[in-house]
Parts: structure tokens; sequence; C-alpha cells
């Protein structure tokens, strides 16, 4: 391949850039920080300010984020598990979404599957209507919810998220059934403020960090906040003001992997620790209007048992009436299932037809393909077992190969050329995890 | 004019040889990080912000406009030259671009891409500049209604697409929409014909649909001919750049493309599909000659690369207006102004019009980068189509497995690549179109959750899609866009 030369200089301007900064020794050379959510959310944007402060404060060399998206968090979660186990090199960031992400798809793995080390952050919910809105206050809202629940949608986050949560502990404070919430969920975000800044929904709910800059710009008017007291600067009543006895964080913590005991254990929880206490983070706590909420050891699992308590009890309560009016199966999926059966049959039927009058023609093809099928299950067998490098260099000369059986050594010098330089520049130029296998020492 | 002079004033703390250049390693770093397979544009800007956090604000901000538009046209080159999206926003220019490749064209096609995403770029910039409030206000009144007659609209590019045998066209849409039903309900969090993995809670990647049916059911198809047909014969062109033909064939469609692009692109939802696919398929219906389409048309290649850029710069507008992330690559942007204590949300301009105004200059600068950056380097590029047939297809499977493995880090990922490739490889054979298979996997599931957000909302009066005028609108549309050619045939015949 002719764009290894230009790939090389990228990679020498890229680490030149990023390894200047950080020259002093640290205490610790790696530490990988996983993020169980795609770019951009509040669990990456967790990790990435992590990554600073980390390196900022000198506290550890290099940290590279990695993000495994899915499901609240239960994908990574259940990646975490099986595949970082009895490693001492890498965190994860976890939180009160993944609780109910845990709960809402039935995760076979749970918080209690891994170290838990600290909670990081806090956030408070706010409730809020668009200016437009006829609700004034929390009271004029809750009353038109208890007349008749279902007229009022509550737009807000994934389902099972901390934004679904508020509204059933808000309903079932008030008496009604968590059940006949009419809960919208968006995901992310921008989708929802945009639901709800256009009024498409009756109320919504979301971070305060997200609605700030709407409520001082005065196109949101806020409710209630979560929060057990009034923030100072945040001239919101809290639900406890207005006769509801709710309090309510979207808290943001770090575990690392199963069985973790002993020094490795100190020896982290010392290291974020020291940084929940840098500079660096305490500017970006600032920046991003996180609240500082940091709490380890047995007071923090303590807390988190608490909380999974009353995860468990408000999501139940959501599905408990969902069951019993006994919906309808969804239509669409079934329609979508038959459309494929029939074109698939009557597609079957013309190929059938028109192979009839001619000869089979396989023949010339049969070695390529068997070569490419062996090249594909190899590299499958080997990618996490030997790592990418063979596993990409075995996939390169079995496919040349298929196309061309001439010129075997000069495939297999382009196959490990190129799988070497894939891995370097993926794996320790941009950081991003490939498995590195029986050549982590060499590589 | 207020807008000029605050213009004037941001391209007065931009303009600097210390600032171009930052704005050239921006673009670079940018176009080449999001080349490689598997790292979508979010990724690229969120591996490249850091650094940018040793700069000034204004160079930072230089450096992230170049980022930003660099990912975003980083794509194109590897769907031209390898048949590999690196993101949704260039499936569609696989499609022609490919195919142009092939006939040795491939210079072209990256020189429309390049000149298209130009133009589209700084037209979608001037339009951000000085309309964004009015087009935010606009965007917030489309609701789950009006998102779902959007797809509805989007569906009816689909039959422009679905070729000769309408049998083999919707037996490939109804496996995207089968496959669409993979993973949770976003409504109500249950999983559905998930069969208890995991990995499968969120669906199936378009992406890794889209790498396995072209990039690697290509291959696989390729080599089962192999011995069979000739090997085709690549023949540069001799002339690298556009040819006269080339260029009247694609300023239509750079101008088209543009004006579906940007106001689509401002909409919070539906990603940067929708937008591509509209544009091809109206190159499609108005083309003189619309078989050419799938076999190497220009114009499909314009279309999109222009609708793609348009809409990139369309999502700033929710961003900058009010605080709108309206995309993952958005939200990690906003977070990177967070780092400069600008608090994104509807009184950024007024509260620090100097960077907002330094941000919007350095578009405009990023853009001419992109194109003095990536002109030259159309005719270099097009060399890999020289590769040996071997090399290149072995390099092909690597590429797609480790943009495959590197989007969530799953050896299940790389499985299904390879059983999405084997079905591309047998539809390939059997000669059922690709495309609506695609569009199958991305409209599905959006239409599908858009209808019943908006039933849930008006709990379950079926009314709303016709009593708001909007959506009324949009389905009206679509209507006329399906029934119309249909009435044209037959009066014709």
């Amino acid at each position: 391949m002719r764009l290894r030369p230009r790939h090389f200089a990228v990679a020498a301007a890229v680490t030149l850039v990023v390894a200047a900064p950080s020259l002093a020794q640290p205490a610790v050379d790696e530490l990988r920080i996983i993020a169980p959510a795609a770019p951009g959310g509040g669990w990456d944007q967790t990790a990435r300010v992590m990554q600073q402060a980390l390196q900022r404060a000198g506290l550890v060399r290099i940290a590279p984020v990695e993000n495994v998206p899915g499901a609240a968090g239960t994908i990574g979660l259940a990646r975490f598990i099986g595949a970082e186990a009895g490693r001492r090199d890498v965190v994860m960031v976890s939180g009160l979404i993944m609780l109910g992400g845990i709960v809402t798809h039935r995760s076979p793995v749970t918080l209690h599957d891994v170290t838990a080390l600290a909670r990081l952050t806090g956030e408070y919910e706010v409730i809020a209507v668009p200016v437009a809105s006829p609700f004034r206050t929390l009271r004029d809202l809750l009353d038109a919810f208890t007349t008749r629940p279902e007229s009022i949608s509550w737009g807000g986050g994934s389902a099972g998220g901390s934004d679904q949560i508020l509204a059933g502990l808000v309903a079932d404070a008030v008496g009604v059934a968590p059940s006949r919430v009419n809960y919208i969920a968006f995901s992310g975000g921008g989708e929802s403020l945009s639901a709800i800044l256009g009024g498409q929904v009756s109320v919504g709910i979301n971070g305060l960090a997200e609605f700030a800059p709407q409520i001082e710009a005065g196109t949101l008017r806020p409710l209630a906040i979560s929060s057990g007291e009034r923030l100072p600067g945040v001239d919101v009543p809290t639900l406890r003001e207005q006769g509801l006895p709710i309090e309510f964080e979207n808290w943001r913590s770090l575990v690392a992997p199963p069985g973790l005991v002993g020094a490795d254990r100190a020896r982290l929880e010392s290291l974020i620790a020291a940084m929940v206490a840098s500079e660096p983070w305490r500017e970006a706590l600032q920046r991003y209007r996180w609240l500082d909420r940091y709490l380890a050891g047995d007071a923090f699992t303590r807390f988190a048992a608490g909380e999974e308590t009353r995860v468990r009890d408000v999501l139940g309560k959501f599905a408990a009436g969902q069951d019993d009016t006994g919906t309808a199966p969804e239509p669409y999926p079934w329609l979508v299932i038959a459309g494929l059966v029939t074109t698939g049959a009557l597609l079957a039927r013309q190929v059938v037809r028109s192979a009839r009058g001619q000869s089979a023609n396989t023949g010339p093809g049969r070695a390529p393909v068997v070569l490419l099928a062996a090249a594909a299950v190899l590299h499958l067998l080997l990618l996490e077992r030997a790592g990418f490098v063979l596993a990409a260099a075995v996939l390169f000369w079995l496919a040349a190969r298929a196309f061309d059986p001439r010129h075997p050594i000069r495939d297999g010098m382009f196959a490990v050329g190129m799988s070497v330089c894939a891995y370097v520049l993926f794996a320790r130029v941009l950081h991003l995890s490939l498995p590195a296998g029986l050549l982590a020492g060499w590589l | 004019m207020h807008t000029i002079e605050l213009l004037r004033d941001g391209f007065a703390s931009a303009l600097s040889w210390a600032h171009l250049l930052w704005a050239l390693a921006g673009v670079t770093l940018g176009t080449t990080v999001g080349m490689l397979p598997g790292i979508g544009p979010a990724l690229t800007v969120a591996l490249l912000l850091p650094i940018t956090f040793n700069l000034d604000p204004t160079s930072a901000f230089i450096m992230f406009g170049g980022i930003y538009y660099g990912a975003m046209y980083g794509g194109s080159t590897t769907s031209i030259l390898l048949n590999t999206p690196g993101e949704t926003a260039s499936i569609a220019t696989a499609i022609d671009g490919y195919a142009m490749a092939r006939q040795g064209r491939g210079a072209a096609a990256l020189t429309t891409a390049a000149i298209g995403s130009f133009v589209a770029g700084t037209l979608a910039t001037v339009a951000l500049t000085f309309f964004s409030p009015l087009l935010a206000s606009v965007a917030l009144r489309f609701g789950p209604a009006e998102y779902f007659a959007l797809a509805v609209l989007a569906f009816t590019t689909v039959s422009a697409l679905i070729g000769g045998s309408l049998v083999r066209g919707v037996f490939s849409l109804c496996l995207g929409l089968a496959l669409g039903l993979i993973g949770i309900d976003q409504l109500t969090g249950d999983a559905r014909f998930a069969f208890g993995i995991p990995q499968l809670l969120d669906g199936i990647d378009v992406l890794i649909l889209v790498i396995g049916l072209f990039a690697v059911g290509e291959t696989f198809y390729q080599a089962w001919h192999h011995g069979r047909d000739a090997p085709e014969v690549i023949a540069l062109q001799t002339f690298t750049g556009m040819s006269r033909e080339d260029w009247s064939r694609s300023w239509r469609p750079w101008l088209r493309g543009t004006a579906i692009g940007f106001p689509l692109g401002v909409l919070p939802v539906g990603g940067s599909v929708i937008p591509t696919f509209l544009s091809y398929s109206v190159e499609k219906r108005l083309s003189a000659r619309p078989e050419e389409f799938g076999h190497g048309a220009i114009e499909g290649v314009a279309g999109p690369e222009a609708a793609n850029n348009a809409a990139a710069a369309g999502v700033l507008v929710p961003l900058l207006t009010l605080g709108l992330p309206s995309s993952a690559t958005a939200a990690v942007l906003l977070a990177a102004f967070q780092q400069y204590g600008l608090q994104p949300g509807p009184l950024l301009f007024s509260s620090r019009p100097d960077l907002v105004w330094t941000l919007i200059a350095s578009l405009y600068i990023g853009n001419v980068m992109l194109l003095v950056l990536n002109l030259p380097l159309a005719g270099v590029w097009a060399r890999v189509m020289l590769v040996p047939r071997p090399l290149l297809f072995g390099g092909i499977l690597v590429l797609a497995s480790l943009g495959t493995y590197s989007l969530n880090s799953s050896l299940l990922d790389v499985v299904l690549l390879f059983v999405t490739g084997t079905i591309g490889c047998v539809m390939r054979v059997y000669d059922v179109p690709l495309v609506p298979a695609v569009l199958g996997l991305v409209l599905g599931p959006l239409a599908e959750l858009q209808f019943r957000r908006a039933l849930a909302i008006s709990e379950g009066d079926l009314t709303v899609f016709v009593t708001r005028p909007l959506c009324a609108t949009l389905l009206a549309v679509s209507a006329v866009a399906l029934i119309a050619p249909v009435l044209f045939r037959e009066r014709r015949a």
C-alpha cells in the first residue's frame, strides 16, 4: 500500500504534539480509562476530564480513554468483567444510570461483580417547562398530572435513566402509579432538550448543567430542583420545599476489575484521591458544573447499596402496571418479518427457475472461496488470542493468495508490514485498544 | 451590517501566518485520522482535541474548524478508493465513487468531492453566519410526528434505488428493516431479537453492515469470480482532474446538495444519511442518464458529498444558537468549548462574541485549507488503484476488520462483518441491490421510534400526522414523490 509514508509523517507529528507536555516522571505509567458510552456523553466527558487531570497533574504518564458504548453502559460492564478481570491498570466510569440500565435491560452482570472504587461527581436534576407553557409552578403541573396522568408527557433521556427514575419518584410521591407516567425517552441530551424547548412534550427532566444555559437565557422555566437545599446562585425551589420528600442526584463513580484487592486496590484508591485533590480536576468540575461528590471506601459501598434498592424499587413500579394491562405485541416487527419471508420466498423461486436452464456455475472459483473462508475463520480465532498483528497478517496473506498464489513471499512481507504499521498507528500513536496478544512484549 | 462587522473582526483575529499554519495542521490531522477505518468524525475530534488544549483560544478554535471539516471530509477518500465508508455520511458516495475509481476516474471523483465539499461548506457557512437564529427556531418546530414524516420522505428515495427487479429491491429493504429490529426498544428499554447476546442489545451498527456488504462482500465476490473472468485492467486516465464534461455535470449537484444538506443538518435528529441519500436520489431523478447511476455517474458523488458537508455546517446552527448538540461530533465540540470557558447556549453569541466569530471565521479558513490540501492529493490517492489486486484486496480486508473492531472493541462485530460480507457476496451473485438494505437499517428504526413517540405524546390519536401542518406537508410531498414518477411514465408510454 502506498499510504504508509504519509501515515508515518502524521504519526510522528501526533506523537510530538501529544507527548510534549508530559516530560516529568509520574507515579503510574499507564492507566486505561473505559467510558461505557459513545464520545460526547456524560461518562465520556468524565473519562476525558480524568485523562486530562491525571496527565496534567503528573500522576499518570498516559491515560488513554476507550469507548465501549451501548445499553446504558451494561455492554461496557459485561466486557469489563470478561476482558479485564485480574488487571490492575484499568478503571471504568460508572454510576446511577448504569444501575438503572442493569434493571431495565435485565443485565446478567451487575455492579456487585466489579470492585467499587469511589463516587466522583454528582449532578442535580431539574424539572422544567418551556416559558410558553401554561404551567407556572410545580403545583400547576402536579394538579394536571394527578387529574389525568397520561395527558402529561415527560421528556427525558433513555429509558431506565436518571430522568425517568426521577419522574417515577415524583409520581410515587403524589400517589400516582409510576406505570401511568407517560414518559417519552429520547436518546442523548440534544434530542430531548430540543423536544422540550420546542414544546413537543409537556415537561422535561434533565441535568442542571444541560438546563442551566437555557434557564439563564429565559427559554426554560425551572419548576423544581432535586437537591436537598437551594443551591447558591441557582434560584430554583427544591422538590422538598414544595412538599415532595425527594432528594436525588445523578452520580458518577469509578469501578475497577473484579477481584482487585490489597496493595493493588490501595494503589488505585490513592491515585484517585490524589486526582480529585488536583488543581486540573477542580478546574474541570467548575467548568462542567459538576458537584464534587467524592466518596470512597465503605461509605461509598453503603451509599451504592441504598441507591440500588431505590432504583430497583421505582423501576419495578414502572414495569409493574404495564404487564397487567396486557399490551398487544407491536405489529411492526411482525410486518417486517412477514415481508422478509415473502420476498425471500419469491426471490428463491425466481432464482431456482432461472438456474434450471443453466449448468451449475461453480468451478474455477472454488479454491479462492475455501482460502477466503479459512482466512476469515483463522482471523476470528486468532484476533483476541494471538493478537491483532498475527491475525491481520494471516487474513491479508491468505486473502492475497486467493487472488494470486504466485507471490507468497511478497504477499507475506506486505501482510506483516501492513499489520505492524496499522497496529503501531492505532495502539501506540492514537492509543486505541487493539489486542496485542503473543507479541505484547515486542511491540 | 452588524453581522459583517463582527465577521470582519473574527477574520482579523483569525488571519495570521501562525493561525493559518494551525488551520493547515488541523485540516491535515482531521483528514488523515478521519480517513482511518472505524474512526468516525466524533472519535477523530475527541482524539485530536487534547492537542489543542495547550494553545491559546484563538489558535485552538482555528484548529477545531480545520479538524471538524477535515474529519467530515476524510471519510470520502476511503469510500471512493476502497469502497469502505468510514462513517455513515459517505455511504452514498461509495456507490458511484468506487465505480468511478474502478474505471480509472478516481482522481475526478476525489476532485469533485473536494470542490463540492468546499462549495457546500462555504455556502453553508455563509448561511450559518447570517440565518442561524431563524433556522434554529424553525428546527424546534420539528417534533416526533415531523421526524416520522421526514423518514417517510426519505423512504421514497429507496424507490429510486431499487433497481430493475421489484422483488429483489423489496427483499433487500426488508432485510435491512429486519436487522434494524435487533436491539433495545428505546421507548420501553426492552430488548428485542437480541437472543440474550449482550453485544446485540445496542443493535447492529450501520457501519458494520455497510463495510460488510460493500467492502468485504466485493472482495469475496471478486475472489469467487477470479479465474473465470479476465481480471479487469485499470488504466488511470492520463488527465488527473475533472474534464470539462465533469465540471458541467457537477456544479448543479453541488448547489442542490448544499440546498438539501444544510437545512436537514440543522434538524437535531436523523444524522447525515437522510440528506446524502435524498441528494443522491434527486440527482438520479433529474439526470438525463439515470442508467449511469451505480456505474460511475459523477453526479452521484458530487451531490451527496456537497450534502454531507453542508449538513456538517448545519449541525453547528443549533449548537451555536441554542447550545443543542445534535450529533456525537457536536457533543464533543461542545465539551471542547467548555474548556475555554465558553458556555454554549442561547447566550453564547452575546456573552463571548469575540470567540464565536473567530470560530465562524476559522470555518471559512478551514474550508479553503481543505481544498488546498486535497486537490493536489487527488491524483496521488487515485494511484492506490494501481496496487496489485491481491495486495489491494488483502489490505481492504485488514482495514475492514481493523475498523470494525475499533468501533466497539467487540469480536462479535468482526464475526458480523464476515457474515454480512458473505451475504453481500451472495446478493451480488443474484443481482440483489445492496443500498435498500442500508437505508432500511437506518430509516426503519428511526421511523418506528418517531411514530410511536408521536402516538405516545398524542395518547394514541392518529390524527396528529395530518393536523400538524408541517407534518402533513412533508407527508404530502412524499406521496407526490412516490406517485409522480409512475404517472409520468404511464403518460410517456
